[in-house]
């Protein structure tokens, strides 16, 4: 046995990001390690790479039971990771990017260009790499990018090599180049954690699999002994808490239309409608592209093609300036970078997308915009000492409402939500819910981008599910949290279709 | 909320130690003249005070009041009336405001490195443009505004309390002042909510360029001169004035009252050294000291809050 990890634990602050996380590798095998966002996965192979150390858990190595203080603890160990972002130095040459830190030196630290650049090409040519030790990294594509990282990470014999969903940013054919290289290494003996959100690429790749879901292995076991639909009933099979029971209600107009909204790389013609009164969620692994296309409709990123309709009027937003006077309010997934200003006061946060309201010629009308917060405040139910507390000293859960607010006061009918309830706690989101619940009740149209699947499942009428830049599928409410994992997760073609028809159906009545 | 009057008290305690040790500085030529020689950094001060609220800087001020102050001149050498001079000043600033903030907010490029620029090319214009000389040839009518008096004291204190007023109001008061908060303090947060961004940036630099274009009016109408190496080096007096008073580099903060202590402060510190007999190498090591004390005590404040 490489590897072995035993209840293995780790909580960040408040929050427990592992509470049970085991799993075995051995060598020559790949081993794939899959799970919701959240669940812990990056976590544990964090773990094994001693880039964190654990709370509590058993890491044997070659059955010696080992603690990582650092990641040079587990690189002298022979464990070696690629990262999900690049960590390369674009402006040097890949052969420079392979022994960045780790140069044939001679005294005073003079670098021996020359050998490095042989270690390189030997290293390159043993493993048949499409690359050559000159080229600058900064233009190569990301599948070549991931090489130099593969070889940066076996260079010097690694035993067992950890990818972080590797395949995420990469075409089909540097997939494949990927998985081709991986194999390789996998001959040669080496083990491989392999972390990822695309199920259906596994089965070309892995031996085992092991199941997180909420921090804890849930499933281990052979590959070609389970299939796709019990893993994926693993991944989901988290108990639901009841936060926020709502009721839907007959939708109203169409407020927002969309149709063939295309960005490449990231959206791929993507259509869907928002009614009046309806909250309608949208989930997705991360990078399925949920927050791009809210960037999209907000007009933050420009669009290739596709058109739009508000209100029923065909609309072109190519700023949020635009999108702030046709009624379109975006509460972003980042509060404190791009929601709240978190240096100035309450108040003015409250204000600051509806001061033409609050103004005369340019003037502010100090009694007008008093009178508007306080009225917000008490509506909302914002905790805080007084308006002219600042906006970075609430709570997250006040800071969200705060967010909500500005767009309220500024007459925004659709409301576009990323991750509302991230980094929330309980009681705070059952609220931000009710103020959802508030807002569709009086008409407005709400999309809600979120990962929770359980808060998903409850509060949406109905859930559109997006994966690698497209709309896989729209299911009622009351869909299985596995039923939208499933087209999450799994290339469905034919069930694309299905929807598409029921689509145009709907459309149709 | 003590650390939050220190700029003030500090002037408060500068004023009055200044009374006791020199028998000369309480008097109306003294005084008088102190507000004669801050008043060009002041109003310069009250315009970078907005630019630095909203994230930026400008470091452009010392090279745009040294055109403005010449081509102004330069017209009524040419025969234009006195007000018609003052305006070509101040269209020239507006005009190096207007330049500033398009560059920064079409171009997208730093405001340090922009008004780095800008500095060099107006200071080398108004070099070729003067050739290097001096302009005398000016009514002298126009010694009004930097040293005559209007009901008894100084008439640049007017404009300054003036130009202060008017400052605080659009700080205070108004959309655009909001909106430069809103920028400096998160100039992502200030592009999700919808605000116009560019525009509004740009009209920041612009009123800044205007007080700019003023404050050389007033420069050259003191030395009756336009002088085209006026102004060197206020650009950094500027700043200070601002961070004296509380202003912060990060964007966000800073008001009209504290800019104004702060450029007083240094202003009594510069003449507090002439009557003690200070050297002027020294008072430039004073002054460069108080900056870095001013913001370490600022600092200390906010991370005790925060």
């Amino acid at each position: 046995m490489l590897l072995e990890l035993r209840g293995i634990r780790k909580r960040f602050g408040g929050i427990v990001a592992l509470r049970n996380g085991s799993l075995t590798v051995l060598p020559g095998e790949v081993h794939a390690l899959v799970g919701e966002n959240g669940a812990g996965k990056s976590t544990l192979a964090k773990i094994v790479a001693g880039m964190i150390s654990p709370d509590g858990g058993e890491v044997i190595w070659r059955g010696q039971l080992v603690r990582f203080e650092r990641p040079a603890d587990a690189a002298a160990q022979g464990i070696a990771m690629v990262h999900q972002e690049s960590l390369l130095a674009p402006h040097l040459s890949v052969a420079e990017n392979i022994f960045l830190g780790r140069e044939p030196r001679l005294p005073l630290g003079w670098v021996q260009r020359q050998r490095l650049y042989e270690a390189a090409r030997r290293l390159i040519e043993e493993h048949r790499f499409p690359l050559q030790p000159e080229w600058r990294v900064e233009r190569l594509n990301p599948a070549g990018r991931q090489l130099v990282e593969i070889c940066r990470a076996i260079q010097h014999g690694s035993s067992l090599l950890i990818f972080d969903e590797p395949t995420s940013a990469l075409s089909e054919a540097e997939t494949q180049e990927v998985f081709r290289i991986v194999r390789r290494l996998r001959e040669q003996g080496m083990g491989v954690l392999y972390i990822t959100h695309r199920l259906e690429e596994l089965r070309a790749i892995g031996d085992r699999i092991t199941v997180l879901r909420d921090g804890e292995t849930v499933y281990s076991g052979l590959l070609a002994e389970i299939t796709t639909d019990e893993i994926i009933r693993h991944m989901v099979g988290r108990e639901v808490t009841t936060i926020y029971r709502r009721t839907p209600q007959t939708p109203g107009d169409e407020l927002l239309r969309v149709e063939g909204l295309t960005r490449k790389p990231v959206l791929h013609s993507i259509s869907f409608s928002l009614r009046a009164g309806e909250i309608v969620g949208l989930a997705g692994l991360v990078g399925a592209g949920r927050t791009e296309l809210c960037r999209a409709l907000f007009g933050v990123d420009r669009v290739d093609s596709g058109r739009v309709w508000l209100q029923g009027r065909e609309v072109r937003i190519r700023h949020p300036r635009d999108a702030l006077r046709l009624g379109l309010a975006l509460i972003p997934e980042d509060r404190q970078r791009s929601g709240l200003a978190v240096r100035l006061p309450l108040a003015w946060n409250l204000t600051l997308a509806s001061l033409p309201q609050v103004s005369r010629l340019g003037f502010l009308l100090a009694d007008r915009e008093r009178r508007l917060c306080e009225e917000y405040i008490q509506r909302l139910r914002i905790r805080a000492e007084s308006p002219r507390q600042l906006a970075g000293r609430l709570s997250g859960g006040t800071q969200q409402k705060v967010v909500i607010a500005k767009w309220l006061l500024a007459r925004a009918r659709v409301f576009l939500f990323d991750e509302p309830t991230r980094g929330i706690d309980v009681g705070a989101k059952a609220e931000v819910f009710q103020l959802m619940d508030e807002l569709a009740r009086e008409g407005a149209a709400l999309l809600m981008v979120s990962s929770e699947l359980p808060e998903l499942v409850q509060v949406a009428d109905r859930i559109l599910v997006m994966r690698q830049g497209r709309l896989t599928a729209e299911l009622p409410h009351g869909a299985s949290q596995e039923e939208v994992m499933r087209y999450a997760t799994v290339d469905t073609q034919p069930a694309l279709r299905d929807a598409a028809t029921e689509n145009a159906e709907g459309d149709g009545k | 909320m003590i650390q939050r009057l220190l700029p003030f008290l500090t002037l408060v305690t500068l004023f009055v130690a200044l009374s006791i040790a020199s028998p000369y500085f309480l008097t109306y030529t003294n005084l008088s003249s102190v507000v004669r020689q801050t008043a060009v950094i002041n109003i310069m001060a009250l315009g970078m005070t907005l630019i630095i609220i909203a994230g930026g800087i400008d470091l452009s001020v010392g090279a745009v009041l040294a055109f403005s102050g010449l081509l102004g001149t330069m017209a009524m050498e040419a025969g234009w009336s006195i007000p018609v001079g003052v305006l070509v000043g101040l269209l020239c600033g507006l005009f190096w405001g207007l330049t500033n903030g398009l560059l920064i907010t079409q171009l997208k490029i730093n405001p340090f490195i922009v008004t780095l620029g800008t500095l060099g090319i107006a200071r080398g214009v108004t070099l070729i443009i003067s050739n290097g000389l001096p302009v005398h040839r000016i009514p002298k009518e126009f010694s009004f505004l930097g040293e005559g008096n209007l009901l008894g004291v100084p008439f640049v204190l007017w404009v300054l309390v003036f130009c202060a007023a008017l400052t605080h109001v659009i700080l205070e008061h108004t959309r655009m002042g909001r909106y430069a908060f809103a920028i400096g303090s998160n100039p992502e947060a200030a592009y999700y909510t919808g605000i116009p961004v560019g525009f509004h940036t740009t009209a920041v630099y612009a009123y800044s360029g205007l007080l700019c274009g003023l404050a050389g009016m007033i420069e050259a109408s003191r030395l009756m001169t336009g002088q085209p190496t006026a102004g060197q080096g206020y650009e950094l007096q500027v700043i200070a004035a601002v961070v004296i008073g509380g202003g912060s580099l990060r964007g966000g903060e800073g008001s009209v009252i504290g800019t104004l202590v702060g450029a007083f402060i240094m202003g009594l510190l510069a003449n507090g050294s002439d009557l003690l007999g200070i050297s002027p190498y020294l008072q430039q090591a004073i002054i460069g000291g108080v900056i870095i004390l001013a913001v370490a005590v600022d600092e200390l404040r906010k991370r005790k809050l925060g």
